[in-house]
């Protein structure tokens, strides 16, 4: 047999001019390393972002926690954060309907409206974890959603796939959440981004001049109408960057009191919707509530950092209710006192507001939230905390 | 795309060479790697590595991957046992009193033959599910018996083609020939076939596993290059299998040779500073053909290849030349990372795209494009054909057969047939075209370049269409449908227009310019922030369904 033919290991072929030494690569790292550390930081001296007293981030910015992090920069030492989902950032109400501004009473300023539209326990834990760093060493007022219990899937306990807002934000591997199904690229991806600066600041950009999408899906973006358009097609995208944190609409139809969505709970019953004590709620154990769990996280969370923590409770709509549900909602609540109680963390349970005051089982209207805000400051539990200092806790 | 793509269909079993989960297995494969190398444990640890990532995406088929390199690896070694040319064989005295005169394949036969009555028995009256499987290794394992009776290579030879090419057969093209000879039957005979699916054993799904093609063509080039004297036989097994499923290249190529990977896993590849940059510059360009530049087209070219009615000739046309350079950006994309990844732990794979849109010939594209096919085929079928040698005629009848396997290696659909055949014209159009001095002298480059390009576009149509009616549809309205506004992203075509005069300024004369350190390390720069900025997160590679 003849020797065989052996080819010559060669060195690997380039058919482009990238390729880079050691010093190349040293060059890049520099000059990467500079302008993904001073890009985010340069960034927040040149974009202009306005916050009056009732400032809360607006809804299309939910997402932009860069901008929630920069927003609680911002914040004056002595002021108090108010934490928690849409309850807490006003869902049906205009910012001077939202319980922050109704606390204000007389001190302009003091209150902070710290929600985020679509947040739930389980994701406001990640926010205070990854972003909340300058809430560090403040009184904050959280709220306790009993709604994120009232069922399996609010308590995102079920198997069956679930899509949800602030996905980012809930815990990707540890606790495991059955119905959160996303793959392993996108767990990594969300973990990546809560440690990178430049990452949050890149989805800053895409939130706040490319309609929450990449550049590159933006300059495909369709109009919806038949033929198909595409008016971002032969935009140029640089022209979007307006270094300006876009407010929240002056005049939001979906808001406020001349807001259709703006209507007392009990008339809905008239519209098709549940009507007085017909909802029946399959309220979970709270030992077993991911979301009541991420909730304990987050108090404690809050407490090693210093933190003043008052957690106020409800008020949920207990009228929705339906008659045979409301030992079981009472037993849960009393859970949550009862540990909080335990854990000596300050806390309230105001009584249930009128029906007309809620839009539906957990937000109330406006003149709701200024019912709640007055039985706060009646409450003496409140104002001692209110008045006391860090060191006397 | 004609056939339905197994394998990595469910979102949590993609671990693709742009996402985390890939990162953090090289970031553990690639330090014990190292670590390993004063042991004789690298090679396993590659192997174990490379099984893993396969197995990510469907453990079951690991069997598969599994039991082809048992049998290519077995069939060799048989082969090396059978004497060179023709020998006189006692068959009647191999028969009867099993006089063989080498001691193992003696045993091939006795363990063949007694596994065949085995395995013929379990096709008989084994579980119904099983039969199908039993009676296809049974013909197999009987025709290996037959191998060692006559101790004839060219047998061992055929077992590796027929097994190889049957799970290729089976997996990849069954469904589409049950199909069409089914409406064939439906109007002559009362005769239906049993869809594939139900073929398969215990039940499992059928679906076409991924990098079937790459993986067995690779394993069958080392048994036809044994076969022709062109490799040695490999004793490690752990090493033939590492070259089988080498993780970089597993899944979509290049399509690597024995001769050239084999002697690299026989000892741990020296570590030098130049692997790691070269690997990691490669790495970057892939990363940014397949994020920056495939994944944008893409979007483009599904909106108008979707809804080819909705559409106008203009948006068509440059549809259908995005897709040209999606499928480029994508495959060279995929062939960078692979080539980046495995000289990172200092192996080298072969070039398989060198800038085939500065093809000036569809001859020259092919010398350019998914080269490690191209030499393949040319190796293993253009030349045992008889290539070139016996006139034009037979020259041209063997291009044809090429390319029209070419064509049907992309995939089971009559389009693919048609892709296959137009460049089988072409190529022998171009062939004609060059032999004229008028041609050769007088056609500026850039024309012909350009030409070369409009003729693959067109060509990419059938390739990329849903359906024969749909890609002749897309034809008939790129040539008689109004010219609206396309409404391309401009973005989009500066980016093409950026890397076309990139490849241009880089087979000119100015090539020194992109050859200085502002611009190699203003290039990286630009890619990895334009990453951060615009990198569009997934998306498969579309020669993981080949």
């Amino acid at each position: 047999m003849s020797s065989p033919k052996t080819i010559e290991i060669s060195e690997t072929p380039f058919v482009n001019e990238v390729r880079l030494n050691a010093r190349h690569w040293a060059a890049v790292f520099v000059i990467l390393a500079i302008i993904l550390v001073a890009t985010p930081r340069l960034w927040k001296r040149l974009e202009r972002f306005q916050t009056g007293p009732d400032y809360r981030i607006p809804y299309a910015l939910s997402k932009d926690y860069w901008l929630y992090q920069r927003r609680l920069q911002r914040i004056a030492p002595t002021n108090v954060v108010v934490l928690g989902d849409s309850v807490v950032w006003g869902e049906y109400v205009l910012p001077e309907g939202t319980l922050s501004h109704f606390l204000q009473s007389g001190q302009p300023a003091m209150f902070v409206n710290g929600g985020v539209n679509g947040l739930f326990p389980l994701a406001l834990e990640g926010l205070v974890r990854y972003y909340g760093g300058p809430l560090r060493g403040r009184k904050v007022i959280v709220h306790c959603n009993a709604l994120w219990m009232s069922s399996p899937k609010a308590d995102l306990r079920t198997e069956k796939e679930e899509r949800f807002n602030h996905a980012e934000l809930v815990p990707q591997f540890f606790p495991r959440i059955p119905c959160y199904k996303a793959d392993l690229n996108h767990r990594l991806s969300a973990v990546v981004e809560r440690n990178f600066p430049f990452s949050q600041w890149v989805t800053h950009l895409q939130v706040t001049c490319f309609g929450q999408k990449s550049i590159l899906n933006w300059t495909l973006e369709e109009d919806g109408s038949d033929p198909p358009h595409y008016p971002n097609a032969y935009k140029n995208p640089f022209a979007q960057i307006r270094f300006a944190i876009p407010p929240e609409p002056a005049d939001d139809p979906e808001r406020g009191p001349r807001s259709p969505r703006h209507k007392p709970w009990s008339t809905t019953g008239t519209s098709g919707s549940p009507g007085e004590g017909t909802t029946r709620f399959e309220w979970v154990d709270l030992d077993e509530s991911l979301q009541w769990a991420a909730f304990q996280r987050l108090v404690k969370l809050l407490e090693s950092r210093d933190n003043d923590v008052f957690v106020l409770i409800g008020p949920f709509n207990e009228h929705i209710m339906a008659e045979e549900n409301r030992p079981a909602f009472r037993r849960l609540r009393d859970g949550i006192v009862g540990w909080l109680a335990k854990n000596h963390v300050p806390y309230i349970v105001p009584a249930t507001l009128p029906s007309a005051l809620y839009a539906d089982a957990s937000h109330p209207l406006t003149e709701g939230y200024q019912r709640l805000a007055g039985e706060l400051w009646s409450a003496a539990q409140f104002r001692d905390w209110l008045k006391r200092t860090r060191t006397a806790r | 795309m004609g056939t339905h793509v197994g394998g990595y269909s469910s979102e949590n079993s993609t671990m693709l060479f742009h996402t985390w989960p890939f990162a953090i297995f090289l970031l553990i494969v690639l330090p014990v790697f190292f670590a390993l190398r004063k042991t004789r444990l690298w090679l396993p640890w590659l192997t174990v590595a490379s099984y893993f990532f396969y197995g990510w995406w469907n453990p079951y088929y690991l069997f598969l991957v599994l039991y082809s390199t048992v049998l290519d690896f077995s069939l060799v070694a048989l082969m090396d046992h059978c004497p060179h040319g023709g020998q006189k064989v006692d068959v009647r005295a191999r028969l009867t009193r099993l006089r063989f005169e080498d001691r193992v394949l003696k045993f091939a036969f006795v363990g063949a033959t007694s596994a065949a009555a085995g395995i013929l028995g379990l096709a008989l009256a084994g579980p119904k599910t099983l039969r199908p499987t039993m009676a296809a290794l049974g013909v197999l394992v009987l025709l290996m018996a037959l191998g060692a009776l006559l101790s004839s290579r060219r047998i061992w030879l055929l077992i590796s083609l027929v097994n190889n090419l049957a799970l290729l057969l089976f997996f990849k093209y069954a469904r589409f020939v049950v199909e069409n000879l089914n409406a064939v039957f439906a109007s002559h005979v009362a005769l239906k076939l049993p869809d594939p699916s139900t073929l398969m054993p215990f039940g499992f799904e059928y679906l076409l596993p991924v990098g079937i093609s790459f993986f067995t063509f690779q394993s069958l080039s080392y048994t036809i290059d044994f076969y022709l004297g062109n490799v040695q036989r490999e004793r490690n097994f752990l090493r033939f299998a590492t070259f089988v499923c080498f993780f970089p290249q597993l899944m979509a190529g290049p399509i690597e040779r024995a001769r050239h990977l084999l002697p690299q896993f026989r000892q741990f590849p020296p570590i030098r500073l130049q692997n790691f940059t070269d690997g990691a510059s490669l790495f970057l360009v892939g990363l940014f053909k397949k994020l920056a530049l495939a994944n944008y087209l893409s979007f483009y070219v599904e909106r108008m290849y979707d809804n080819p009615k909705a559409h106008g000739a203009a948006a068509l046309i440059l549809a259908t030349a995005a897709f040209g350079w999606q499928i480029f950006f994508d495959f060279s994309g995929y062939t960078d990372m692979a080539r980046g990844v495995a000289k990172l732990m200092g192996f080298h794979l072969i070039l398989n795209f060198n800038n085939p849109y500065l093809a000036t010939g569809l001859g020259d594209f092919w010398s350019r494009w998914h080269i490690s096919l191209s030499t393949w085929f040319r190796d293993y079928v253009y030349i045992p054909l008889g290539g070139n040698k016996h006139g034009t005629f037979n020259m041209y009848r063997n291009l044809f057969i090429v390319f029209l396997i070419s064509g049907i290696w992309h995939g089971a659909a009559w389009t693919f047939f048609i892709w296959g055949t137009l460049h089988a014209l072409g190529v022998m159009i171009t062939r004609e075209l060059e032999r004229s001095a008028f041609y050769r002298t007088c056609v500026p480059r850039l024309m012909k370049q350009l030409g070369v390009f409009v003729f693959v576009s067109f060509a990419w149509i059938f390739f990329r269409a849903e359906s024969l009616n749909d890609a002749l549809l897309i034809v008939q309205r790129i040539f008689t449908a109004a010219w609206h506004d396309p409404q391309i992203p401009a973005l989009m075509l500066g980016l093409v227009a950026l890397v076309w005069l990139y490849e241009f300024l880089y087979e000119s004369r100015l090539r020194n310019v992109l050859q200085t350190d502002f611009v190699r390390v203003g290039a990286a720069v630009f890619m990895v922030l334009y990453l951060c900025l615009c990198g569009s997160g997934g998306g498969t590679f579309i020669y993981f369904q080949f």
